[in-house]
C-alpha cells in the first residue's frame, strides 16, 4: 500500500519529466503552415503588432489583479478556528479607489483603441500611391501599390475560384500572385457565405451573399527569402529556391521533392496557405486554398501561359478543302479511340489540301499519346465540360477550372497532393473523400440520359458516379487531367 | 403541530370550479401530480434544475464525442454531417437548455426568498414558462429522429445556410425544429422574465427597498429586462425565417434580393445581449458567495450593480463585434470596436470591487468560494481574450478560430458554469436541508478547474496557429495533433468532474447520511438564510419588515435598530393557492400546436405541397381552452397559520 502511494507521489514529477518537453518542444516553432504567428505581408504583420500589443496589456492586466488577488487571499485567509469567528471591519467600499480604478483602465484602453482604427483603415484601403509618409511607414515602394493587381475571388461549395480581371484568365484554388506587389481582392460568393482566411497575409474577410466585399495585402518579399528543411529550421535562401516558379513546374518539383503532403514545414518560403473559415455545409473543413507568391518574371510568365491557354482557339476539324502550316493542330474523329472519338494531330511541316492526317502520313504527327486523347474524349463524352473549363475562362463554370491543372499542387480544394494515386482515388468515389460535393451529388446535369436503372429507381445521377465501374476510364482521365501543365 | 389548514372556497370560485376537466388538486397532492401541477416557486426552480442538469449531461456527451472526432487529423468517428449537428445542437443545448434555466432554477428558488415574497407574481404563469421550456426543450430535441436529423447549421444558423435552396438533405426537418424549439424557448424565457419584474417590482418586504436588494436579485432584474428586449428580434428573425422556409417569402434569399446580413444582424442583436443573460447571473451568485466567506459586505455594492445595469444596457450596442469580418465598412467597425472596448470597463469593475469585497476579511475556503474564485480567475481570461478581439485587425485573425471558442468557452464554462456550481455548493443545502459532502465538492472543482484549463487553454493557441472553427476534421501537418489530443484529454477530465458534480447534486436530496444544514450554515448575509433549511412551504411564516442591506448578518452581529421585524398578526394566516393543471394544459396545447405546424404540409403526387393544419389548430384550441380554463379557475387555495417563528 505505502509503496503504490510512493509510486503516486511520483506522477507529478513523471508528468513533468515526459509532458515539459515535449510541450515545449511543439511551441518551439510557430510558423506553422496557417500560423497567424508568422507573418509574412504587411497587412498581416500589422494584425500581429496590434495582437501582439494586446497580448502585453493583458498580461500586464492578469499580473496585476491576479497578484493583487492573490496576495488578498493569502494574507487575509482565515488562520485557525477562532480566527474564523473574528469579525474583520464592515467596510462598504471606497469611491476614490473605485473611481481612480476606472480611470485607470479607461486608460489603458486608449493604447489599444489608437492602434486599432489605424489598423481597421489600414485593412480596409489600398494606402495611397501619393502618400509616400504612409509608404514609408508600411517600408513599401511606391509601385508596389500603384501597379496593385486585382483578383476577383469566388467562394462556391467547396472550392475558390480565382478570376484575374486585368489579365482575363481565371483559375481555381491556387492563387498566383506576384511578390512585389500588392494584391486586392475583391470577395463574392454565389451561394451560401464563405469566408477568405489567408492567415500568412491578410486576416480573414467574409464572402457574403449579394455584397461585394475587400481585403488586401502584399507580401514582405525579405520575409520570404528561407528555406525551411524537415524539423522546421529555417535557413537563408536565393529567390529562386524560395520562390520557384509555378509555370515550368519547379515550384510543384520543389514541393513534394523530399516531403510528403502532411510533412509540417515546407522547403520553400513563398507558398501559403488558407482556409474557408465560415462554416458553409458538410465539406466546409476541406474548402481549402493555397497562395504562392511568384517574381515578377515568373508571374508574367504564368499569366502568359494561361492567357495563351485560354484565349486560344480551340483546334478545328480537319477540312480536306483547306492547306495547313506547320505546326497547326486540328481535330479528327479516330475510332481507334472510341466511338465518335476524335484525336489531335499536328502539322510536322506545311501540308497541302486533302492530305489528311493518319497514321502513316509523315505530314502529321499525332499530338498526344492515346490515353491522353481517350481522357479527352471521355472528358468531354462524360458531360465533364459542363461544369469545368479547361483552356478556356469559363466563368460562370459550376466547377472549378482546370486549365493548367497538372501543375498544382492540391486537390479537392487544398486537401490532398495532386497526384495519379489521389486523382484517382478521387474520381472513383469523390463523395467519400469530400462529402456532399457538388460533383457527385448535384443532379442538374444537361443533356444526360439516365440508365434503365435510374429510370426505374426515379434517380438521376451525376455520370461521374458511373466512374467507379471503370477504371481504365479514370486511369485515361487521370493521364489527361494531369497532362495539362 | 405548528400548521393547521383551512379550506378555502370563496363563492364565485365554486361555481367556476365545474368546469374543471380535471379535478383540481389542492395541497393533498402527492407525487407525481404534485410536481405535474405545482405552482410554488421553490418546486418549479428544482423542476428547471433537473431538467437543465440532465441537458448538462446530454450536451457535455456531444461535447465529448466533437473532442474525440478531433483527437488526430482525419478520425472518422462521426461523419461531417453527424458532427455539424453535433456543434449545432451543443450549443444550442448548452445555451437555452442549461445556462439559461440553471440560472431560471436559481431566479425561482431564490429570488422571492431574498425579497420576502410569498411566492413569485404570478405563480402559474411561472408553471406555464417551465413547461413551455420543457415543451420547447422537446420540439428541438425531436429533431434527431425526423428527415435530416438534428440541424446542421450552427447555432448561429447562419443565413442562407438555412434557406431551403441550399439543403444538403432532402425536405431537411432540422432547421424547422430548431426554428420552432427556440420560438418556444423564448416563449419561455419571456413569461418568466416578466413574472421575475413583476415580482421584484411589486412583492418585496417592507423596508427592502432597490437599494437594499441583495445583488443577485438586481442581476435577476437586470437579466429580465435584457431578456424582455433581446428575444423581440430573435423572435422576428425566426418568424422571418419560418416564412422563408415554409411559405416562400424572401426575407434572407439574396438571389430573390433579400439579404443575409440582415439575419446576422437580428441575431446578434439578440445574441450579444444573450451573452449578458447568460453570465449576469452568475456575477449576482458570486457577488452573493464573496462577501459570505469573508465576513464583509461586498465592496462599492452601488457600483456593482450599476456596472450591471451598464453591462445590460450597452450589450445592446455591440452586437457588430460578432461580424468584423462581414464587410461592414470602416465607419460602422470602428464605432462597434470602440463600443466593446468600452464595456471591458464595467466588467472590470466588478471584478475590482469582488476582491475589494475580499480585501480585509476573514476568507474561508469551501466548497462554493472555491467556485467563486475559480469564477473570478477565469472570466478575466475570458474577458481579457475578449478584449484582445474587441480590436478589430486582431479580430480579423481571430474570428472563426479556436482562440474564440477558447475565448467564449472561458466566459460561459470557466464563467457562467462555474458561477452556477458555485450556487448550487452554496445554496442546495438551504433547498434541501442537508449539507453537501465538502470533500466531493472540493474534488468537483479540483477535477473541473484541471480538465477546463487543459481543455479549453491551448486552444488559444490552436486558433493562433491556424486552426478555424467548425471543421470536422483537420489534415496532418499543420501542428494542430498534440493540442488537439491534450484538449480532449482535459474534455474528459471536465466531463468526469461535472458527472459527480451533478450526481452529487441530485443525491444530496435523498442522501439521509449528510449533515443537518441549519438555517444559516455558511454565516450567510442575506434574507433566505433567516429561514429555515429546507424553506417552508409558505416561506415566511409573517411578512418581514426589512431594516438593512445585510438583514441574515445584521440579525446576528448588528445594531439592535438594524434587526429586521415582523409584520403583526392579523389571523387571517397564509393564504395558499392550489395546483393547477391548466400550465401544464396549455403548454401541451403549444406542443401540438408546433408539431402541428412542423408537419403540415406534405409532397403530393404530383409533386405539388399540401397543406394540412388541422393538427395545429386543435393545439391552438388547446392552448386557448386551458388559458379559459385557468382565468376562470380562479386562485382557490387554503389558509395556513403557521406559528409566528415556524419558518
Amino acid at each position: 500500500m505505502i509503496r503504490i502511494l510512493r509510486l503516486l507521489q511520483n506522477i507529478p514529477a513523471f508528468l513533468g519529466l515526459m509532458v515539459l518537453p515535449w510541450l515545449l518542444g511543439s511551441c518551439s516553432n510557430i510558423n506553422h503552415k496557417q500560423s497567424t504567428l508568422d507573418p509574412k505581408g504587411i497587412v498581416a504583420q500589422n494584425q500581429y503588432d496590434i495582437f501582439m500589443l494586446s497580448i502585453w496589456i493583458t498580461i500586464f492586466l492578469f499580473c496585476a489583479v491576479g497578484g493583487c488577488l492573490l496576495f488578498v487571499l493569502w494574507k487575509y485567509r482565515v488562520k485557525g478556528e477562532d480566527d474564523a469567528k473574528e469579525i474583520p471591519p464592515q467596510t462598504h467600499g471606497n469611491p476614490k479607489i473605485e473611481t481612480s480604478l476606472i480611470l485607470f483602465s479607461s486608460l489603458i484602453l486608449v493604447i489599444l483603441a489608437i492602434p486599432t482604427l489605424q489598423g481597421i483603415v489600414l485593412f480596409n484601403r489600398v494606402p495611397d500611391p501619393n502618400d509616400t509618409e504612409m509608404l514609408k511607414k508600411l517600408k513599401l515602394e511606391r509601385s508596389a501599390v500603384e501597379d496593385a493587381i486585382t483578383v476577383n475571388v469566388t467562394g462556391k461549395r467547396f472550392f475558390w475560384v480565382f478570376e484575374y480581371p486585368e489579365y482575363g484568365i481565371v483559375t481555381a484554388n491556387e492563387l498566383v500572385f506576384p511578390a512585389s506587389k500588392a494584391v486586392r481582392l475583391n470577395l463574392r460568393t454565389t451561394d451560401v457565405i464563405h469566408s477568405f482566411w489567408l492567415p500568412k497575409l491578410a486576416g480573414k474577410m467574409d464572402l457574403m451573399p449579394g455584397q461585394e466585399n475587400f481585403i488586401w495585402f502584399v507580401a514582405d518579399q525579405e520575409k520570404l527569402l528561407f528555406q525551411t528543411d524537415k524539423e522546421g529550421h529555417k535557413t537563408p535562401a536565393t529567390i529562386a529556391e524560395a520562390m520557384p516558379a509555378v509555370h515550368d513546374g519547379s515550384l510543384r518539383e520543389a514541393v513534394f521533392k523530399d516531403r510528403s503532403f502532411f510533412d509540417e514545414f515546407d522547403p520553400v518560403g513563398g507558398l501559403f496557405y488558407g482556409q474557408c473559415a465560415e462554416f458553409c455545409g458538410n465539406s466546409h473543413a476541406y474548402m481549402q486554398f493555397r497562395a504562392m507568391a511568384q517574381t515578377d518574371a515568373d508571374f508574367d510568365e504564368w499569366v502568359h501561359r494561361f492567357q495563351s491557354l485560354q484565349a486560344k482557339e480551340k483546334p478545328e476539324q480537319y477540312n480536306s478543302e483547306k492547306a495547313y502550316k506547320a505546326g497547326d493542330t486540328v481535330l479528327l474523329k479516330d475510332s481507334s479511340l472510341g466511338e465518335k472519338a476524335h484525336r489531335e494531330w499536328q502539322a510536322a511541316v506545311d501540308v497541302d489540301k486533302g492530305q489528311a492526317p493518319e497514321v502513316g502520313n509523315e505530314a502529321w504527327k499525332k499530338k498526344n499519346q492515346d490515353d491522353y486523347e481517350m481522357g479527352r474524349n471521355h472528358f468531354q463524352t462524360s458531360l465533364c465540360t459542363q461544369c469545368h473549363a479547361v483552356n478556356s475562362t469559363g466563368l460562370g463554370a459550376i466547377g472549378p477550372n482546370l486549365t493548367l491543372f497538372g501543375l498544382r499542387t492540391s486537390l479537392a480544394a487544398g486537401w490532398m497532393q495532386n497526384d495519379r494515386k489521389n486523382l484517382t482515388e478521387w474520381l472513383r468515389d469523390s463523395d467519400k473523400i469530400k462529402f456532399g460535393n457538388l460533383m457527385w451529388n448535384h443532379e442538374v446535369v444537361k443533356n444526360y440520359q439516365p440508365t434503365e436503372e435510374e429510370k426505374d429507381k426515379g434517380v438521376v445521377q451525376h455520370p461521374v458516379r458511373e466512374l467507379k465501374n471503370d477504371p481504365k476510364k479514370i486511369e485515361q482521365l487521370v493521364t489527361y487531367l494531369l497532362g495539362q501543365n | 403541530m405548528a400548521t393547521e389548514s383551512v379550506k378555502y372556497v370563496s363563492p364565485e370560485t365554486k361555481s367556476k370550479t365545474l368546469l374543471d376537466i380535471f379535478r383540481r388538486p389542492d395541497q393533498h397532492a402527492t407525487g407525481i401530480v404534485d410536481w405535474l401541477t405545482t405552482i410554488d416557486h421553490k418546486k418549479i426552480g428544482l423542476l428547471y434544475g433537473l431538467v437543465a442538469l440532465c441537458s448538462l449531461i446530454f450536451g457535455g456527451i456531444q461535447a465529448l464525442l466533437i473532442r474525440s472526432q478531433l483527437w488526430g487529423p482525419n478520425m472518422e468517428i462521426l461523419s461531417q454531417r453527424e458532427y455539424n449537428q453535433m456543434f449545432t445542437m451543443h450549443g444550442t443545448i448548452m445555451v437555452f437548455l442549461v445556462i439559461m434555466p440553471l440560472s431560471a432554477a436559481f431566479f425561482n428558488f431564490i429570488m422571492p426568498l431574498q425579497i420576502g415574497a410569498r411566492d413569485v407574481a404570478f405563480p402559474r404563469m411561472n408553471a406555464l414558462s417551465l413547461w413551455c421550456f420543457v415543451a420547447g426543450a422537446i420540439i428541438l430535441n425531436m429533431s434527431w429522429f425526423f428527415t435530416g436529423g438534428a440541424p446542421a447549421i450552427g447555432w448561429f444558423a447562419y443565413s442562407p445556410l438555412t434557406d431551403t435552396g441550399f439543403e444538403e438533405v432532402t425536405r431537411d426537418m432540422g432547421p424547422d425544429f430548431w426554428v420552432f424549439g427556440i420560438q418556444v424557448l423564448g416563449l419561455a424565457s419571456l413569461l418568466a422574465s416578466f413574472n421575475f419584474i413583476a415580482t421584484i417590482i411589486n412583492m418585496r418586504a417592507p423596508g427592502m427597498t432597490l437599494m437594499r436588494m441583495p445583488v443577485f436579485c438586481w442581476m435577476t432584474l437586470v437579466v429580465s429586462f435584457l431578456i424582455i428586449l433581446a428575444f423581440p428580434a430573435i423572435t422576428i428573425a425566426l418568424v422571418e425565417l419560418m416564412f422563408d422556409r415554409n411559405y416562400g417569402t424572401n426575407f434572407y434569399d439574396f438571389l430573390e434580393g433579400g439579404k443575409p446580413h440582415l439575419w446576422q444582424h437580428l441575431f446578434w442583436i439578440f445574441g450579444h445581449p444573450e451573452v449578458y443573460i447568460l453570465i449576469l447571473p452568475a456575477m449576482g451568485i458570486v457577488s452573493e458567495v464573496i462577501p459570505t466567506f469573508s465576513r464583509k459586505p461586498l465592496f462599492g455594492y452601488g457600483l456593482v450593480i450599476f456596472s450591471g445595469a451598464i453591462i445590460g444596457f450597452m450589450g445592446f450596442a455591440v452586437w457588430s463585434h460578432h461580424m468584423f469580418t462581414t464587410g461592414m465598412g470602416i465607419v460602422a467597425t470602428s464605432a462597434f470596436s470602440m463600443l466593446t472596448m468600452l464595456i471591458a470597463i464595467p466588467t472590470g469593475v466588478k471584478i475590482f470591487n469582488w476582491i475589494g469585497t475580499m480585501w480585509g476579511g476573514k476568507i474561508r475556503f469551501d466548497t462554493p468560494m472555491l467556485f467563486a474564485l475559480g469564477f473570478i480567475t477565469m472570466f478575466m481570461v475570458g474577458g481579457f481574450t475578449g478584449i484582445m478581439h474587441s480590436s478589430v485587425p486582431v479580430d480579423m485573425q481571430q474570428q472563426d478560430t479556436y482562440f474564440v471558442v477558447a475565448h467564449f468557452h472561458y466566459v460561459l464554462i470557466g464563467g457562467a458554469l462555474f458561477g452556477l456550481f458555485c450556487g448550487f455548493y452554496f445554496w442546495l443545502p438551504k433547498m434541501t436541508g442537508k449539507m453537501l459532502n465538502e470533500k466531493m465538492g472540493k474534488v468537483v472543482f479540483t477535477l473541473m478547474f484541471i480538465g477546463f484549463n487543459t481543455t479549453f487553454f491551448p486552444m488559444h493557441y490552436l486558433g493562433m496557429i491556424g486552426q478555424p472553427r467548425r471543421t470536422h476534421s483537420y489534415n496532418a501537418g499543420h501542428g494542430f495533433e498534440q493540442w488537439n489530443q491534450i484538449a480532449t484529454i482535459g474534455a474528459f477530465i471536465l466531463g468526469t468532474g461535472i458527472l459527480i458534480g451533478v450526481i452529487q447534486f441530485m443525491r444530496s436530496f435523498r442522501d439521509k447520511s449528510l449533515k443537518p444544514a441549519g438555517k444559516n450554515p455558511w454565516d450567510a448575509r442575506s434574507l433566505e438564510w433567516t429561514l429555515s433549511s429546507p424553506v417552508k412551504e409558505y416561506n415566511f411564516a409573517r411578512t418581514p419588515i426589512i431594516k438593512a442591506r445585510d438583514q441574515a448578518w445584521e440579525n446576528n452581529y448588528g445594531p439592535r435598530d438594524l434587526h429586521s421585524e415582523k409584520e403583526p398578526l392579523d389571523h387571517h394566516g397564509v393564504h395558499m393557492p392550489d395546483h393547477s393543471w391548466y400550465p401544464l394544459f396549455t403548454a401541451i396545447g403549444f406542443l401540438v400546436l408546433v408539431i402541428g405546424m412542423l408537419f403540415h404540409s406534405s409532397v403530393g403526387a404530383e409533386g405539388e405541397i399540401i397543406r394540412n393544419y388541422t393538427v395545429a389548430i386543435i393545439g391552438g384550441i388547446i392552448a386557448i381552452t386551458g388559458m379559459i380554463m385557468w382565468s376562470l379557475e380562479g386562485p382557490g387555495g387554503y389558509h395556513l397559520f403557521p406559528e409566528e417563528d415556524d419558518e
